[in-house]
């Protein structure tokens, strides 16, 4: 139920969005391949799917490696290259490590974006579109300091270490808090936590022994932030704020419910959708123009931000709307400044 | 050798991009780097004991490689042999402990696993070293004569390498006696003890090459580049020596057959990947392969015994 409910939410988004889709490559076959498992990437199945539908593509397809592990991704990357896909959206499993796998793609006549994370410059991917991760964490944090009454202790929980949003993550929050002149103390980050079982387990543990040495909570990854999100409500205390990330039900649900005051939206379909729609716009002829308005970040200077908006309870009904507002605006400025099409 | 070129052959006439060069080469690859891991264990299943710490040696020896090479500036024919060595004396402190103790090297490995990759984990902030010279990754994508993969023919010679070294030399024909018949070899004076440390050092020389083979292919030193505690490794360690015919009970060793042994897993692999088949059951068939190729080990090391052979 709960997944037929996101499957048709997500539709409706490309429904909308769709306006006039141009010409596409029936050969263009898109690989949707994320680092390893992960709920935050399960939108791409569907965003892949809505962009075969939309623009004609021959093939948006999910792929995702057993684990959370480099030499896995390689070789699952490898095998989609020599199955004949040639346009490869990737979460890069390290952000110099993948670099030599994309590298054999392009020389394969293949194409690749980074997607929702970067690779490091010099990279032989096209450009990098994802979640501004450090202005996300950044301003996730501005609105719980905000709800803590611009005062307290924050405790940061975030995700893997191998991943290269992690650290910029952290340093966000950090500079958040340093904004306040001392009034807000980060009293404690935990990290490598965005599986369910070492959440649960470090997550419960911190707050069974210091829930009352903290007065806000920033999570900045998925699982974390679910598992906080459940931690709070069995405290049943709503005297420690909390601002999550992403749009899990459980989070949603307590923010409805007063446990947690809000959340940054990410948009991973915008990412597996738009990304298709532009591999198969830069096969089919466009190029990318030199005036393009590149964001830069700590990895590339070649970063799309695919946006981040953040949601109360006063938005939490319509959050979907948010998500298509943001995807739209991401397409037609790909449209607007970035491609050039004859 | 017949189940491979039956296994290929189905594949390639199942799938069309099966025998497309950058699939073949990439087969070559990961077969070069899995034959390695392989002979890794294979080094130490010789004394009738195994290596339980093979990744985590690997990946702590590629740190010390990214370390010498980034941080310290050193050239590559300094950095490379460092971690070489460093690999071998992590082995000999798993063979020192195993002999002086007495206890069976799975207990001692278990534990050396855990301790050596958790040191590397603290020492390094589980941070990667990425600025590493481009020759290392040039390595990984050197193709030779336009086809093979440089790190098939590193596996190679050091297949040719570790064949004359059992056959030729006294020190491989005493470890290969320490590990068939330990009194025998004791009576004739060959001082078991120090084969088991030689060996366990031997693993832990090959594991830092598989190490370095993956830095290699990645262009970086990455702790999980063989998953947590290194644990990815085992599998493919067991797979290719005990499918080539090296008898787990120790004193025999299948050199090439190791090869052959990562050769037939990779070809499996490609080709249910490339099938589509999930990555979940491609695991499963593994394991089953594994269980398959120890219950033959059984019968063979029966057939031999009873043929007096061992």
């Amino acid at each position: 139920m709960r997944h037929a409910l996101r499957t048709l939410t997500l539709s409706a988004v490309s429904t909308l969005l769709l306006a006039g889709a141009a010409a596409a490559d029936p050969e263009t076959k898109v690989a949707l391949v994320p680092g390893g498992p992960h709920p935050y990437f399960s939108a791409w199945e569907q965003a892949g799917k809505d962009a075969v539908k939309d623009f004609g593509l021959g093939a948006a397809d999910y792929r995702v490696p057993q684990k959370w592990e480099l030499s896995q991704q390689s070789q699952l990357l490898e095998s989609l290259l020599s199955q004949g896909y040639n346009s490869f959206l990737i979460f890069p499993g390290d952000a110099v490590g993948t670099t030599p796998v994309v590298q054999e793609i392009v020389e394969n006549g293949g194409q690749a974006l980074a997607l929702a994370g970067c690779l490091k410059d010099p990279t032989p991917a096209l450009f990098c579109m994802g979640t501004d991760v450090a202005n996300s964490a950044y301003l996730g944090t501005k609105e719980l300091i905000k709800a803590m009454g611009g005062k307290g202790r924050i405790a940061h929980f975030t995700g893997f270490l191998v991943d290269p949003n992690t650290q910029l993550r952290i340093d966000a929050v950090q500079k958040a808090a340093d904004e306040t002149n001392g009034a807000v103390k980060v009293v404690q980050v935990i990290a490598d936590i965005d599986a369910p079982q070492p959440a649960e387990e470090k997550i419960n543990a911190y707050l069974a022994a210091h829930a009352a040495d903290v007065d806000g909570i920033v999570t900045t990854a998925w699982v974390p932030a679910v598992t906080a999100a459940n931690s709070l409500r069995k405290i049943g205390d709503k005297r420690i704020k909390m601002v999550g990330i992403d749009h899990d039900e459980v989070v949603l649900k307590a923010i409805k419910d007063g446990f947690v005051n809000g959340t940054m939206l990410q948009n991973p379909y915008g990412q597996g959708y738009v990304g298709s729609y532009v591999l198969d716009k830069l096969r089919s002829g466009c190029t990318i123009k030199d005036s393009a308005p590149w964001a830069k970040n700590a990895l590339t200077a070649k970063f799309v931000d695919s946006g981040t908006v953040f949601v109360d309870a006063g938005q939490v009904d319509t959050y979907v709307d948010a998500m298509r507002g943001i995807t739209k605006t991401l397409k037609e400025s790909f449209d607007k400044d970035f491609l050039a099409c004859k | 050798m017949v189940l491979i070129a039956l296994a290929f052959a189905v594949f390639a006439s199942a799938l069309p991009g099966f025998t497309t060069p950058f699939s073949l080469f990439a087969i070559g690859r990961q077969i070069g780097i899995d034959t390695m891991i392989g002979l890794a264990m294979m080094a130490v299943i010789v004394t009738g004991g195994l290596d339980l710490s093979v990744g985590a040696i690997g990946v702590s020896a590629a740190m010390v490689f990214g370390w010498l090479c980034e941080r310290l500036g050193l050239p590559l024919a300094v950095s490379i042999p460092g971690a070489l060595l460093f690999g071998a004396l992590l082995g000999a402190i798993n063979g020192y402990t195993v002999v002086r103790s007495g206890v069976h090297s799975f207990i001692i490995t278990l534990a050396s696993m855990s301790i050596f990759f958790g040191v590397m984990i603290f020492l390094t902030k589980a941070e990667a070293f990425r600025g590493l010279p481009p020759e290392v990754a040039g390595l990984g994508r050197l193709k030779l004569g336009g086809k093979v993969s440089a790190l098939l023919a590193v596996s190679l010679a050091a297949c040719v390498a570790l064949s004359v070294f059992y056959r030729f030399t006294t020190l491989g024909r005493r470890m290969l006696a320490a590990g068939a018949n330990p009194r025998a070899a004791e009576i004739s004076g060959v001082r078991t003890g120090r084969m088991i440390i030689a060996c366990h050092a031997l693993t832990g020389a090959l594991a830092a090459l598989a190490g370095l083979m993956v830095t290699a292919r990645t262009g970086a030193a990455v702790p999980s580049m063989a998953g947590q505690l290194g644990q990815d490794w085992l599998l493919p360690a067991f797979l290719a020596p005990v499918l080539g015919g090296t008898l787990l009970s120790g004193g025999r060793v299948a050199v090439f057959g190791t090869l052959l042994g990562a050769a037939f897993v990779n070809v499996i692999t490609s080709g249910l990947l490339q099938l589509r088949v999930g990555e979940f059951w491609i695991q499963a068939c593994l394991g089953l392969i594994l269980l398959a190729a120890v219950l033959a080990d059984r019968g063979r090391h029966t057939i031999l015994r009873r043929r007096g052979l061992v």
